[in-house]
């Protein structure tokens, strides 16, 4: 049983690490941006009045609420299926 | 004090104390007083988790920043709300798992020993007691410009609160307290927020034309650079927002107080929409202040800033906005130090006296007494200390918090969970290097070593004001570095597995089992 439940966990973590990895990397591409291309990020964006690195600040908002969905939305699957596994095992 | 704010301050204050005695009938056993026995749901622990988060710096500094800095403040709040995805996909369910009422006994699920107790419960304790005393002095000095009242009775009020909290209605009223002041501060921000863009006819060009007419710095208040000038603080600042709330006991802790992981995850999904929303109308508030007060005035009445939001509201709501406002940093301020005290408490109550000093033998009813004193003790003596910190500059503790939780908690609990390898010397030597680095980094740094004005009337040694980018390292290479010179400890593949499973779906130990 051990084995189907690491496996289990295996296929959640590989689910989650590149997720985790995109927060990481959208997160800190904001401060890396205003440090390394600030003349770029105060042009104005495709947004009327609205430059790019307000549009970037923003976003991290509808970007924070919909990671959190996703995490939850996996995780109720994977303990779906974790429930099914022990219900399998047992004698 | 003229009437209206006296009724205001009665009113919270009776509120609460009700609160409370409703918590002490039901704070009868551990369980309920530390943890509230897991009964809340997850909206109504994500509210608790905003009251417990959201500070009077945030409410009240978030607002002057923006205002005074204009587009570096926000970015602040952006900082703070990314830090939630951290807690809940590095640490959040296993944490709820692993724990019972401490981050002691998460850690020891997996190293259980005394010394590792001893650490954690000091790391919970010391992290807990930085971020109170800088909150109770601000509160005293809020008071006091907002109602004119005594810097020491307005410290005596809100530590008194805070301990009749906490030793009687237990973990029960802290949460209630901070779930009330989510309702109130959110609904007041928003009220403030409506006002603030009916005042421009609900066009915000207008708005944003009128901030540009009022502030000194002009068109550039909209373009980033004007707080963090220098790139390295810029990016170690944003470093240890995003990691430091994943250390923070005070807020981990709350992930006890639900039944179950799903209930963890709608407490984070719930959290996370009540701090994001609030962060957009704290930035309506700060260009609304501009826009409607101007730079000059703000800056006459307080040059920290700090007062934007009452300002703001005495400017568009007169007395009576004002009143309510200042109702509303009160609840902010006393819903965070009551989440503190009863962490701290936790820490030394739970992990010290029980585990430790009893080795886990003492009664149902001896706990609970322990902890009711230690609540009583932790508050009197936080009291004392900020009665005597009146003079002395400590508000640069509350960033310091986030940059010791990230250095030293944070490591441990990520390398405990998902490092096969690790050691509990390796725990040990990180959470030790961290917690020393982190607060060296502060002694040596401008903050306490500034010719102008600072405790040591010297040039900084490390000219470095978020020393987050060294101290965060700094703990994770003592835990990598003591897990290597401990490799005799090192845990079989076996009880690594038992853990790990237990730590990732809560299937706990088959130890009998063939």
């Amino acid at each position: 049983m051990d084995e189907r439940v690491l496996e289990l966990i295996r296929r959640k973590k590989r689910l989650l690490i590149p997720n985790l990895a995109i927060i990481f990397l959208f997160y800190f591409m904001l401060p890396l941006s205003l440090i390394f291309y600030p003349d770029f990020m105060n042009k104005k964006s495709f947004v009327t009045g609205v430059t790019w690195a307000w549009l970037y600040a923003f976003l991290q908002l509808p970007f924070v609420w919909f990671m959190v969905w996703l995490y939850h939305v996996k995780a109720k699957q994977f303990d779906r299926r974790m429930e099914e596994t022990i219900q399998e095992e047992l004698p | 004090m003229n009437l209206t704010y006296f009724l205001f301050f009665i009113c919270i204050i009776v509120c609460t104390l009700i609160i409370t005695y409703w918590a002490a009938k039901r704070s009868n056993t551990t369980n309920r007083f530390y943890v509230a026995s897991g009964s809340l749901t997850g909206f109504q622990n994500g509210m608790a988790i905003a009251g417990d988060f959201i500070s009077a710096a945030s409410f009240l500094g978030i607002v002057g920043m923006i205002a005074i800095n204009g587009y570096d403040g926000f970015l602040y709040s952006i900082g703070f709300l990314v830090s939630y995805l951290v807690v809940l996909y590095l640490v959040a369910e296993p944490v709820h798992r692993l724990g019972k009422y401490s981050l002691g006994d998460v850690i020891c699920s997996r190293f259980p020993s005394n010394k590792m107790r001893w650490i954690m419960a000091f790391g919970a304790f010391a992290i807990s007691i930085l971020y109170m005393i800088p909150q109770l002095v601000a509160s005293g000095f809020l008071l006091r410009l907002l109602l004119n009242i005594d810097y020491s009775i307005s410290v005596i009020i809100i530590g008194g609160l805070m301990t009749i909290y906490v030793v009687f209605g237990g973990m029960v009223a802290t949460s209630w307290v901070q779930i009330v002041k989510t309702v109130v501060l959110m609904s007041g921000t928003f009220l403030l927020s409506l006002i603030v863009f009916s005042n421009f006819n609900w066009n915000v060009p207008s708005l944003v034309e009128r901030v540009k007419e009022l502030t000194p710095l002009g068109d550039a208040f909209f373009l980033p650079g004007h707080l963090f000038g220098n790139p390295i603080e810029f990016f170690s600042l944003q470093l240890a927002l995003v990691l430091g709330t994943a250390g923070l006991p005070h807020i981990l802790m709350r992930l006890f107080t639900v039944r179950n992981t799903l209930e963890v995850r709608r407490s984070l999904i719930s959290s996370t929409w009540i701090i994001g929303l609030f962060y957009l109308m704290t930035l309506v508030l700060g260009l609304g202040t501009v826009a409607l007060l101007g730079y000059q005035t703000l800056i006459a009445n307080d040059p920290t800033g700090n007062l934007a939001a009452p300002l703001l509201a005495k400017e568009v709501g007169g007395d009576f906005l004002l009143a309510f406002v200042s109702a509303i940093a009160f609840t902010t301020i006393v819903a965070v130090v009551a989440g503190l005290v009863i962490s701290a408490t936790t820490a030394f109550s739970h992990d010290i006296f029980h585990h430790i000093l009893k080795r886990g033998k003492s009664t149902e009813k001896e706990q609970l007494r322990a902890a009711r004193w230690t609540a009583l003790g932790i508050g009197l003596i936080s009291t004392l200390f900020a009665l005597r910190l009146e003079t002395i500059n400590v508000t640069f503790l509350v960033s310091m918090t986030f940059i010791v939780a990230a250095a030293s908690n944070f490591p441990i609990l990520v390398l405990t969970i998902y490092w096969k390898r690790f050691t509990q010397m390796g725990a040990i030597t990180g959470m030790v290097s961290g917690l020393v680095a982190s607060l060296l980094l502060v002694i040596l740094g401008p903050h306490i070593m500034n010719p102008d004005g600072g405790w040591i009337a010297r040039e900084a040694i490390i000219p470095i004001q978020n020393p987050g980018i060294i101290a965060i390292p700094i703990g994770f290479l003592g835990a990598y570095l003591g897990t290597i010179f401990s490799k005799k400890q090192r845990q079989s593949n076996e009880e690594f597995k038992r853990f790990f499973i237990q730590s990732q779906t809560g299937i706990a130990s088959r130890r009998g089992e063939p």
